[in-house]
């Protein structure tokens, strides 16, 4: 499976970054192709807003930096997993700006899913997803907020099966170890 | 003293925006409640060399927060998402601070206003998280419909929009939360569905039109064969 990991921790939060290492070598033991984005690193404009994307350069946007390529790897991914501290419910500043990035990847025509209008997908299939959140205190309403909006953004980005974990920040490495497995499991990446 | 009322504007567009045009006219409202008003576009003052330091001094001056957005992905753009992390930080870290009132707007391409809910969800987290007091969400579905056109100029089309907005005016200036009324109102659709479904269809193929790109609005450039 080629598997593109979006790594949005930042330089002083050690325990996304130990969790992106327990699913790359998880990842890695079982055959995975396994290719990471280190979002802290990686130059990412912001999103203009302006839907060049869809009316200028159709599927690919207007700006030339490693937001193209990240599209680019999107697409071409049989799964994505990302890691984001959980921010007011949602996802980080860094991991927010890369998952802008990915609207020239969708059609701008409509379509109707379960009674709401969607945009169409552009492509014939999509990568599976994990969206990992990481919190440092166990708050149910910003775990259920995050939860809901991975279910959302999966409608919208015609993921076929979409999965969603938040880890607490206190929780033992060996535990990480075994929810990662199934999680992985859970979408087909391990046996 | 008059209350002072701060207006960000969320939208990543440099120029006009429907969140602006929307957030401008309850501030111009507001005036009306004798409340100064203020308003800031994030995408242009967190790229001054100092305007980080200008946005907090505003946010701690102010007596009534507005957020007007449009919604990207369920939630809200990058942008604004940078403005949450860096304005929480900045009242965590503070010892005294006012507590103001926070409202926000969401404007959503889709059709259903209740499509903005997610993002809605996390203003409201923001804002119980930064010393905010929560006075609600208005969601506004076929925000394509406003275009960045200023609201006094759309006339019929809009009347639900001037009356949720008047409504919450009202409503903000007596130090009340944004009523139920104005939270319905602004939720009503422009047009049915089937006719905004028929609009955007047509408006893509226009706009791509001016770049010659018609022909190409459903190509596959990532696609692997």
């Amino acid at each position: 499976m080629q598997v593109l990991l979006l790594n949005g921790s930042s330089k002083d939060d050690a325990f996304s970054q130990q969790l992106c290492d327990i699913f790359v070598n998880e990842l890695e033991k079982h055959d995975n192709k396994v290719e990471v984005i280190e979002l802290c690193d990686t130059r990412i404009e912001s999103c203009l807003g302006c839907f060049g994307c869809w009316v200028k350069t159709p599927g690919i946007c207007v700006i030339n930096d490693a937001g193209r390529d990240l599209a680019k790897s999107v697409v071409q991914s049989d799964l994505v997993i990302s890691v984001s501290l959980v921010t007011f419910g949602g996802y980080s500043y860094e991991v927010k700006k890369a998952l802008d990035r990915l609207i020239p990847i969708i059609s701008p025509f409509f379509k109707k899913i379960n009674g709401e209008v969607h945009h169409k997908p552009r492509y014939k299939r999509y990568p599976k997803v994990i969206s990992i959140g990481t919190l440092t205190e166990n708050k149910q309403e910003l775990i259920d907020t995050f939860q809901y909006l991975v279910k959302r953004n999966a409608i919208n980005m015609h993921s076929p099966v979409y999965l969603s974990r938040v880890f607490l920040n206190n929780e033992a490495a060996q535990g990480l170890g075994q929810e990662v497995f199934e999680v992985l499991k859970e979408a087909g990446a391990v046996k | 003293m008059n209350k002072r009322a701060l207006l960000l504007i969320g939208s990543p567009k440099p120029a006009s925006s429907t969140s602006e045009a929307v957030g401008d006219y309850l501030l111009d409202k507001l005036r009306q409640y004798d409340i100064e008003g203020e308003k800031i576009k994030l995408i242009q003052i967190l790229k001054q060399e100092d305007g980080i330091n200008e946005l907090i001094s505003a946010i701690n001056n102010c007596d009534i927060l507005i957020l007007s957005s449009p919604l990207y992905l369920d939630s809200a753009p990058a942008i604004v998402t940078k403005a949450m992390e860096l304005i929480s930080n900045d009242r965590i870290a503070r010892e005294h601070i006012k507590r103001p009132i926070m409202l926000a707007i969401c404007n959503s391409g889709f059709p259903e206003a209740h499509q903005n809910h997610t993002a809605l969800s996390i203003y409201r987290h923001f804002a119980n998280a930064s010393s905010f007091e929560w006075a609600g969400g208005l969601a506004l579905g076929g925000g394509g419909s406003i275009d960045s056109r200023p609201i006094n100029s759309l006339g019929g089309m809009v009347r639900n929009v001037v009356k949720s907005l008047d409504l919450t005016a009202s409503a903000i200036a007596d130090g009340k939360h944004i009523p139920e009324e104005a939270i319905k109102l602004m939720a009503k659709p422009f047009v049915p569905h089937w006719l905004y479904f028929i609009f955007g269809q047509f408006g893509w193929r226009i706009q791509a039109k001016k770049y010659g790109a018609q022909k190409n609005l459903n190509d596959r450039p990532y696609e692997v064969n």
